[in-house]
Order: C-alpha cells, then sequence, then structure tokens
C-alpha cells in the first residue's frame, strides 16, 4: 500500500526532532487521514490513565469498519510496539453506525472517528519518555473497498501531561456503548428466527424504538430490521437467522442503539436454547425452488435502431470514400457501358450487396468470436497487424496500376478464369462485393471505429445486425442502379473521358497507399516501411512485365520471369521487418511534447496528487484521432491551458495491439477509437469528451473555459 | 435535509431489498438457477446433476479478489477442482451502475489473462442468482453436491487480510470440503464468515 504524507505530517516531521528521524504519527491515504494520538493528563504514570488511539477523518462517504463489520468488510487491527512491561488493551469501540450497502448491511464509521486504547504503565519504569509505534491495517470503502495501513510514530514525554487531544478522547468516552447494570438479557432460538429479550434497561430507555447491533460476527441476518415490541419492562426483538449462520456462541454481547443517543447500551445476552445444526431441515425457502432466469446480460439498448439508421447512413459516405469510390464508380460505369437486359443487370446487383453485406457479417463474426474467445480486440483491429497493413497496400498498388492503366487484368488471368467469369456473371459480382469490402475496410477503421466499436458491445445478434447494416448502405447506389435503369442512364454517355477518369481515379489510390505505409511504420519502424515500399516496387514491376498490354510474349516471358524473382527475393528481404513487433518505443504517439505514456497506475497516482488528467486514446490508422492532434490538441489555446492548470497528458496508443488499453476502453463503453478521457480532482469518474474534438469543449472539461 | 432524505430512501431500498436476499441454506437444495455466462451461452445448474459445482463470486475490481487471483491462489484450486471432474462457476454480479461492472467479453478477457480454470463464467449484473444464494462479499464460495444440496458456504480461506502472501500459510476451506465431498465424507466446516468486498448489487 502506497502512502502519500501529506503537508501536513511533513511539516509535523520537520519539527518534530526525533520522530522526523524514524517516522510520523500522520499517514495521510486519498481516502483517510490517520494520526496516531495520545491523552494522558496526568503523565505516564502507574495507576493513572493513560490512552493512545488512532484517529481517523475519512473523506465524505468513505467508511471503515467496526468490530462485527456485517456483511462485509473488515476491522481495523492495531498491533503496538510499546517499551517492555507497558500494554496496550483491546480497541474500546464506539457506537457504530447502520451502513446499508444495496441489500447488504455494514456497521462502521464515517467521519472522525477515534479507536482509543488504554494504556498501563508498570511501576518504576523509567525514562523520560516513551516511544510508541504502531501498525495499523484498515479497509476503508465507499463503492469500492481499498485496504490501507499505515506505520505510526510517536514520543509521549513520561513526566508531563499530554492533553492535547483531551475533547476527542472525551467524545469518544461519550461514545462508547455503556454497560448497564441489572441489565438481563436472554436470546432464544425459535424457528428461523433468534429472539431477544432484554429487561432492567433504564427508565429513559424504556418504551422506546430501539435496535441492535450484534457483536458476534454471522448469526443473524444483519439487513432484516427487527420485529421490536415492550410488554411492561421488557424489550423484545425478534430477527432471522443467517441461513449460512457460521457461529454458535453461547453468550452473544448486543449494544442496543435508540435514535438521538451518540452511545448505545451494552448488554451480554446468554443464549438459552441449543442453537440448530447449521443444516437444519426446516422447509425450503419459497425462493429457493423457484426456477430463476437470468436475462442475457446485456438487453437490448435503447440506440439499436438507432445505430443501425447511422450504419446505412455511414455505409452510403463509405463509397466517397478515397480508397472505395473509384473501384465502385468504376463499377457503375459499367452500366453505362453495356446496357445489358435488367433482369440481369438486377440479378448482378443482389449479387453485389450480397457480397458486401455477407463480407461486413463475416468481418464482425471473426470480431465477435476472437473477443468471446478473450482476445481484448475493438474494431480497427483488422489494421493493428503490420502482415494485414502490408497485404491491404499491395492490394491498393495493384488497383491504382490497373487504373492508371499499367497493366489489364485480362493479361493476367488465365483465360479458364476469364471464360468463368463470363459464365458465371454473378459469382463475378458476389466477388466484386468481396472486394469492395476489402479496399473498404481500412476506411471503416478509421472514419467509423468508435461508432462501430460501440455496436460491437451489443449482443451478437444485434451487432451482426448493425454490420449487415452498413454493407447494405454501402451497397445501396449500386443495387439502385441495377435496378432501375434510369438512374444509369442519367450518367453521362460512354467516351474518351471514362478513360481519363479511371486513370484520374488511380491518384487517391496511391494517397491511400501512401497513408498505409505510414501506419506501418508507426507500427513496426522506419526499416518496415521500407521493406514495404521496396515490396511494392517488385510488385509493380511483375504487374507490368505480365500484364502489360503493350509487350509482346517474348518481352512478357522474359520481364516476368525477371520479375517474379525479384518479387521473391524482395518478399525474404522484406518479410523479417515486416514481422519484427513492436520495436521499444516505436511508435509515432510516444512521450513528446510534454505527453506521457499513458497507465492506470499513472493516472491514479497523478489523481492522487490532486491533479487534472487528460488522457488521448488514439491510433496511427485513426483519421480522426490525428485530426484532432493536429488540430485541437495542437492549438495555441489548449497548449497554453494544459500548461497553465499543469494539466498531466497522457497518451495511450491504439495502433498496435495492447489488451491494456483495450481494457480500459471496454471499461469507458467504448471499443474504438479515439476517446479523450479527462479526470478532474474530486470528480467521481472520468468525463469522456466528444470524438470530433473542439478547443472550446477541452478547455471547459479542464476547468479552464472561456 | 436532503441528507435525512437521501438515507431514508437508501435504508427503505436496502430493507425492500433483504427479502430477496440470503435465502439458500446449507445442507438444503441449492436453488435451481439459469444463467448467461460470458460467452453468451445458457449455463443451468441442472445441467450438472451428479457432479460437484463451486460457485465462486467474483470481481475484478475487489482488493480481495486481486490478492487471491495475483497470488494464484484462486487459479490454483480451480485446477484442482476441474482436474477432479468438479464444476466451477465464477458468477460476477456487479450491477451495470456499478464501476466496478464489466461488460461479458470484458470479464471474459480478464480471466483469460488471469488464467482462469473456471467452467464457465455467469454475468449476473441483475443480481438474481447472487440475491438468490445470498452472496454478500467477493470471493463468497458455495459448494453443491452431485444430488444439488448446498454443502459448503463461506469463505475461500480462513486468513482474511488483503495480502497475498498469506494464502500460502491459511487453510483453504474449498479445497478441504472438496477433498472431504470426494472421499465420500461430510464437509467438516459447512459454513464460514466469507469476507471481502461487498458485492455491488444493483439497488433496483
Amino acid at each position: 500500500m502506497k502512502l502519500f504524507p501529506s503537508l501536513f505530517a511533513l511539516g509535523l516531521a520537520a519539527t518534530a526532532l526525533v520522530s522526523a528521524a524514524q517516522g510520523s504519527a500522520v499517514v495521510t491515504t486519498p481516502q483517510v487521514r490517520a494520526e496516531l494520538v495520545a491523552h494522558a493528563p496526568e503523565g505516564l504514570v502507574p495507576g493513572k490513565p493513560a490512552w493512545l488511539g488512532l484517529k481517523i477523518e475519512h473523506k465524505p462517504h468513505w467508511h471503515t469498519y467496526w468490530k462485527n463489520p456485517g456483511d462485509s468488510g473488515l476491522p481495523t487491527t492495531l498491533t503496538w510496539t510499546l517499551p517492555p512491561g507497558v500494554s496496550a488493551g483491546e480497541i474500546d469501540w464506539p457506537t457504530p453506525k447502520r451502513l446499508p450497502i444495496g441489500p447488504l448491511m455494514n456497521f462502521g464509521y464515517e467521519d472522525t472517528l477515534l479507536l482509543p486504547v488504554a494504556i498501563t504503565v508498570p511501576a518504576g519504569f523509567a525514562g523520560d519518555t516513551l516511544d510508541v509505534k504502531l501498525n495499523a491495517e484498515w479497509l476503508v470503502c465507499k463503492d469500492v473497498c481499498i485496504p490501507e495501513s499505515g506505520e505510526f510514530v510517536l514520543q509521549l514525554p513520561v513526566n508531563a501531561a499530554t492533553a492535547g487531544h483531551a475533547a476527542l478522547f472525551a467524545a469518544a468516552r461519550a461514545a462508547r456503548p455503556q454497560d448497564v447494570a441489572g441489565a438481563d438479557a436472554k436470546a432464544a432460538v425459535e424457528g428461523p428466527d433468534l429472539v431477544v429479550r432484554v429487561t432492567g434497561l433504564p427508565v429513559a430507555w424504556q418504551g422506546r424504538e430501539l435496535g441492535f447491533l450484534p457483536e458476534t460476527v454471522g448469526v443473524i441476518v444483519n439487513a432484516a430490521k427487527p420485529q421490536t415490541s415492550w410488554d411492561a419492562g421488557t424489550w423484545t426483538a425478534r430477527v432471522p437467522l443467517d441461513p449460512q449462520r457460521s457461529d454458535s456462541p453461547t453468550t452473544m454481547p448486543l449494544v442496543l442503539t435508540s435514535a438521538g443517543e451518540v452511545a448505545g447500551l451494552r448488554v451480554a445476552a446468554t443464549v438459552t436454547t441449543p442453537w440448530p445444526a447449521v443444516a437444519p431441515p426446516a422447509p425450503l425457502p419459497a425462493l429457493g425452488n423457484a426456477e430463476i432466469t437470468l436475462a442475457p446480460a446485456a438487453a437490448a439498448p435503447p440506440g439499436f435502431v438507432l445505430a443501425v439508421a447511422f450504419a446505412l447512413v455511414g455505409g452510403l459516405i463509405l463509397n466517397l470514400m478515397p480508397c472505395v469510390f473509384p473501384v465502385l464508380s468504376l463499377k457503375v460505369l459499367g452500366f453505362a457501358r453495356t446496357g445489358a437486359d435488367r433482369r440481369a443487370q438486377l440479378a448482378g446487383g443482389l449479387a453485389y450487396t450480397g457480397g458486401v453485406v455477407l463480407s461486413f457479417v463475416a468481418l464482425a463474426a471473426v470480431l465477435l468470436a476472437l473477443r468471446a474467445g478473450g482476445e481484448q480486440l475493438g474494431w480497427g483491429f483488422q489494421l493493428q497487424h503490420p502482415a494485414v497493413v502490408a497485404v491491404l497496400a499491395a492490394l491498393f498498388t495493384l488497383i491504382g496500376l490497373n487504373l492508371a492503366g499499367v497493366f489489364e487484368f485480362g493479361s493476367v488471368l488465365p483465360s479458364s478464369w476469364a471464360g468463368a467469369q463470363a459464365r458465371h456473371p454473378v459469382a463475378d459480382h458476389f466477388l466484386t462485393g468481396v472486394l469492395a469490402v476489402a479496399v473498404a475496410s481500412p476506411c471503416t477503421a478509421p472514419f467509423m471505429g468508435a461508432s462501430l466499436g460501440a455496436a460491437i458491445t451489443m449482443p451478437p445478434v444485434q451487432a451482426l445486425a448493425v454490420f449487415a447494416a452498413l454493407g447494405l448502405g454501402m451497397a445501396l447506389p449500386y443495387l439502385a442502379a441495377s435496378a432501375w435503369p434510369a438512374l444509369a442512364r442519367a450518367l453521362p454517355r460512354p467516351g474518351i473521358w471514362m478513360q481519363h477518369f479511371k486513370t484520374l481515379m488511380a491518384f487517391p489510390m496511391f494517397a491511400t497507399v501512401v497513408w498505409l505505409v505510414w501506419v506501418l511504420g508507426v507500427q513496426v519502424g522506419i526499416d518496415g516501411a521500407v521493406a514495404l515500399l521496396g515490396l511494392l516496387v517488385a510488385l509493380a514491376f511483375v504487374a507490368w512485365a505480365v500484364g502489360s498490354p503493350t509487350l509482346g510474349p517474348k518481352a512478357r516471358g522474359g520481364f516476368g520471369t525477371a520479375a517474379v524473382l525479384l518479387l521473391v527475393a524482395a518478399l525474404v528481404w522484406a518479410a523479417p521487418a515486416l514481422r519484427q513487433d513492436a520495436i521499444a518505443g516505436g511508435s509515432a504517439a510516444q512521450a513528446s511534447d510534454g505527453w506521457e505514456p499513458w497507465s492506470t497506475a499513472r493516472v491514479a497516482q497523478a489523481q492522487a496528487e490532486g491533479r487534472t488528467v487528460f488522457v488521448d486514446f488514439t491510433a496511427a490508422w485513426c483519421v480522426t484521432c490525428q485530426f484532432n492532434k493536429r488540430t485541437t490538441l495542437a492549438a495555441d489555446d489548449v497548449k497554453a491551458a494544459f500548461a497553465d492548470k499543469q494539466v498531466l497528458r497522457l497518451r495511450a496508443d491504439w495502433t498496435k495491439r495492447d489488451p491494456a488499453i483495450t481494457e480500459q476502453l471496454t471499461r469507458y463503453g467504448r471499443s474504438g477509437v479515439p476517446v479523450y478521457a479527462v479526470y478532474t480532482p474530486g470528480a467521481a469518474g472520468p468525463r469522456l469528451l466528444s470524438e470530433i474534438l473542439s478547443v472550446d469543449e477541452v478547455l471547459g472539461a479542464i476547468g479552464a473555459g472561456r | 435535509m436532503q441528507m435525512l432524505a437521501r438515507t431514508l430512501v437508501a435504508t427503505t431500498l436496502a430493507l425492500a431489498a433483504t427479502a430477496a436476499l440470503a435465502n439458500a441454506t446449507v445442507g438444503q437444495p441449492a436453488p435451481a438457477f439459469t444463467a448467461t455466462d460470458a460467452a453468451g451461452k445458457t449455463v443451468s445448474l441442472a445441467d450438472f446433476k451428479g457432479k460437484h459445482v463451486v460457485l465462486e463470486w467474483v470481481n475484478p475490481g475487489c482488493p480481495y479478489v486481486v490478492k487471491h487471483y495475483s497470488s494464484g491462489n484462486m487459479q490454483g484450486t480451480q485446477r484442482e477442482a476441474t482436474a477432479k471432474g468438479v464444476v466451477w462457476l465464477s458468477v460476477n454480479s456487479t450491477a451495470t451502475d456499478s464501476r466496478d461492472y464489466r461488460a461479458p467479453a470484458d470479464m471474459a478477457g480478464w480471466m483469460q489473462q488471469q488464467k482462469a480454470a473456471a467452467t464457465a463464467t455467469l454475468m449476473d449484473a441483475d443480481g438474481k442468482l447472487g440475491r438468490a444464494f445470498g452472496a454478500r462479499t467477493t470471493p463468497h464460495m458455495y459448494v453443491i453436491d452431485p444430488a444439488g444440496k448446498l454443502v459448503y458456504a463461506g469463505a475461500i480461506d480462513n486468513k482474511p487480510s488483503s495480502n497475498p502472501a498469506d494464502t500460502a500459510t491459511a487453510t483453504n476451506h474449498v479445497k478441504v470440503a472438496l477433498a472431504e465431498l470426494l472421499a465420500g465424507k461430510p464437509v467438516s466446516t459447512p459454513v464460514t464468515r466469507p469476507y471481502g468486498c461487498s458485492v455491488k448489487y444493483s439497488s433496483m
């Protein structure tokens, strides 16, 4: 347990010369401030009262536990190291509070607490000072529990009074449960209940509504409200026994409580009946037999219909992305050229749609299956593997070269395949759909990663439906054109412009290749990027040598053989550089410009120091992330505010697979980037900013709003 | 005043919820249940008739759960049990509105990361299963015999600390109970007091 000494503790250590060398009387954690205190108004003289105590000041809503902590929790323990002959007694526990948590009940303390312990000094104790050492362990809980401990040191004068905390000790004394002379308490097991009967209570307490807290752990149902009644001077309370009772005491010390009384009354109830066996042959509780059917962990989120609608629109927009537009536009232009019969066109459109939708669903199913198998993945996972990035770069290079007219597929493909294409136009259209998804996938991740990431957290059937809708949206323009030839006829007449348009479309393809090479460079470093570029050159050479329409058969054979050999050599040379994973510090988002690498520990540490934390969850392949990084996060106002407010800036780079980041994203309810999280001191949890980040939003979140 | 109102509401909710908690009784048939595991599969207690079944309440956000996983104690107990044909079901009853909540895939990922050897991880975000068994803490352990009778309820071991090193010297109640059961003997300590964090039930 890491403890953070407060400024106060440092100041104390600086003034208290002796204890400064060994430790301090104060331990401060983000949840409590704990201090070892003493009360010896007449000095440490044998026979005179002397007390030590641990004072615990809880931060609001945090609590520690009583000797019987209730359904969960643990009592605070104190282990003393005292000079020979000096002894410390048990903790004199103040009357605790009932602390309900859901269906459970705890007994403990909030706010300021003193746990006093009486000490005895032997006759003839020599020395001017008495050194006290304490090791304390406590469990502090709010909605989470944190086990903490502390080492405390205190030096007390023997011959002088120590009374700086007199009021605190007086308050603790006033809050300790009072023993009642002449009171008689009995406890009896009656069926499933424990019945407590108490007589001889003080007159002032008679007739009042009382509660009770057992000091014995694990006997009654702590959360149950006892049925209580007064009959003349006898108070009776009936409370259900814990079906999982873990103790069978002969005497049960009880603390009776009354609203408005700081201190309870302590009575020791004698148990007058034998305890039933822990497994009593009682009738089965009604609930016990009932078949409980638990709903699937996540019921239909209200946003499902909306998610489907967004996916449909997103799919439509996908057609305009630089990686998809060239391929698709040419496909649609095909209508203008062929003018084939309507039925064949419609069949082709449907086949294409099927290819697109099924490919998206298959991709999503692979992702969901991997996640169910425990893989820490999110949408965009395809691009986290260098090999996938390299293959996509090669694919785009080939398509670009084809569009630029460097080679024709017709001269590359075996004639049997070309024949099959003519015989099975429907299959051809289906495969075009598959290709379209392969080409589109690097664009879905950067532009729609976050929203598709959210879909993954839905139940599988719904998630797949969202991806199917995405595919449908993407296929819709082509499907529409195939179903209504009027649309196709609206296209300009075929002509030489189509050849120019086709060549023009090669350039967005090459631009996509540049981006993919950069992503690969971030993943595996400059050597990997160069290896990929070399590979692409060899590939282009092969494409030209084998597929150029202007080469004769002889030249094709010669160049082709050389080109293929070159490609094989390039593969052998490039493969190690591409496989080489995660060169240390190789990511673009590493510590730079005041940003530090993210870790949960770093966040927790900064929070404990009371600093505001801004976390940027990003990836090189995420275009939105890069856009925000280069605009909003690089804005002078934002940089100045970060410096002014001493905001700790952390960057979590998800370019490569990172289970810790995936886990954190899931905790935020996301499974894609970008995510921007701001932790401010005092706030319960982080605040997530929007994916398209604005300067005002960042300034507002870190408390530097204009 | 607002504080008082909030306290009253919380108390009332707690009392209302109490009725649904802690009805499973050692020596009696365990409550039948059907739940969904982290992979979305349906799991019923009835599926395991004829086998010993261990239920383990788990919450990766709880330091006491972390104690038993970081020390390897829980995984070791799981492996030893499942190797003997015992069915081990880890149950996460953390409510969706709790800070500790994990989505099913996330939970499955955590279990895999811990190299846990549980037969299945059940997602119980609405707390029905937890309330039926009266699970209070994480960890909280239950053993059901092949006839479907609840034969152990309580702690994983006898050292209620957060120190992982203590697992080496503690008496593991679940190992003892399973050894006794597999030897045809009754469980010598059928109930102990569980220790750990409260189960983060939904307040519904």
